[in-house]
């Protein structure tokens, strides 16, 4: 059930800090150091909020090494790409109806 | 993050003729929705029969064409949140541009999580209550 699931999201993304770290994996598959260069916060800070996104099943780990990189979940990643299609054509026909409709 | 449609079309109207095609049942029905309930207050019920399809939701902001606005600065807006069943809700923006008397540039953008992270928790009537957060498990 989506509702089971709302509560470790919603604590996950409560924070502006791990939105941010989001928002970059998401730009681009990052370790914990990788994205402690990139933001103002320790590396262990970034380890703790990178955990609770992976708890909330936003994030995925993969290793690299002796690091680990993190990447966003693919599954809403390739939803999204299938939403923006279809999104976008509706609005293409529903905007040349109201052209059509403006221009007579 | 991606889950963004925008779209822009320029019409050969008035912004208050373009206001009135996206605020009057009688014309959102020629172009939108089969039929059409908008409150139009902020917070007022939104509610669209697509074919077999309906998606409720509510009205987040509704400012009409102000005359004082120069061209080709928004004036218009109106904002709402809309879903189908259990789909994840999504945040429709339709905002006006006047290009000159008889000429308005229409611009939509459709948004879904993540975009609007900073909306997280907003209540969604219609849902049960829900909000739209789910949906990033959901999708």
């Amino acid at each position: 059930m989506a509702s089971d699931a709302a509560g470790p999201v919603f604590s996950a993304l409560a924070d502006p800090t791990r939105r941010r770290l989001l928002t970059a994996i998401a730009e681009q598959p990052a370790t914990a150091t990788e994205l402690a260069s990139q933001l103002p916060i320790s590396r262990q800070a970034v380890v703790k909020h990178l955990s609770a996104l992976s708890d909330a099943g936003l994030l995925e780990r993969e290793r690299s090494g002796r690091d680990v990189r993190y990447h966003v979940t693919p599954a809403p990643l390739s939803d999204a790409v299938s939403w923006m299609a279809e999104v976008g054509g509706q609005w293409d026909e529903r905007l040349a109806a109201l052209g059509r409709t403006l221009s007579r | 993050m991606t889950d963004r449609i925008e779209r822009e079309l320029e019409l050969p109207s008035s912004p208050d003729e373009v206001w009135q095609t996206l605020t009057d049942p009688a014309w959102l029905t020629l172009w939108l929705a089969d039929e059409v309930t908008l409150e139009l207050i902020p917070g007022g019920e939104a509610r669209f029969r697509i074919g077999d399809q309906v998606r409720s939701g509510w009205v987040e902001e509704i400012s009409p064409p102000d005359p004082a606005v120069g061209v080709g600065r928004g004036s218009g807006r109106l904002a709402f949140w809309w879903a189908h069943d259990e789909e994840p809700a999504s945040r429709v923006e339709l905002v006006l541009i006047p290009i000159e008397a008889s000429r308005t540039l229409l611009r939509v953008v459709e948004t879904r999580p993540l975009e609007v992270l900073d909306l997280v928790g907003i209540p969604l009537p219609g849902l049960g209550g829900a909000t739209y957060g789910p949906a990033l498990v959901a999708a």
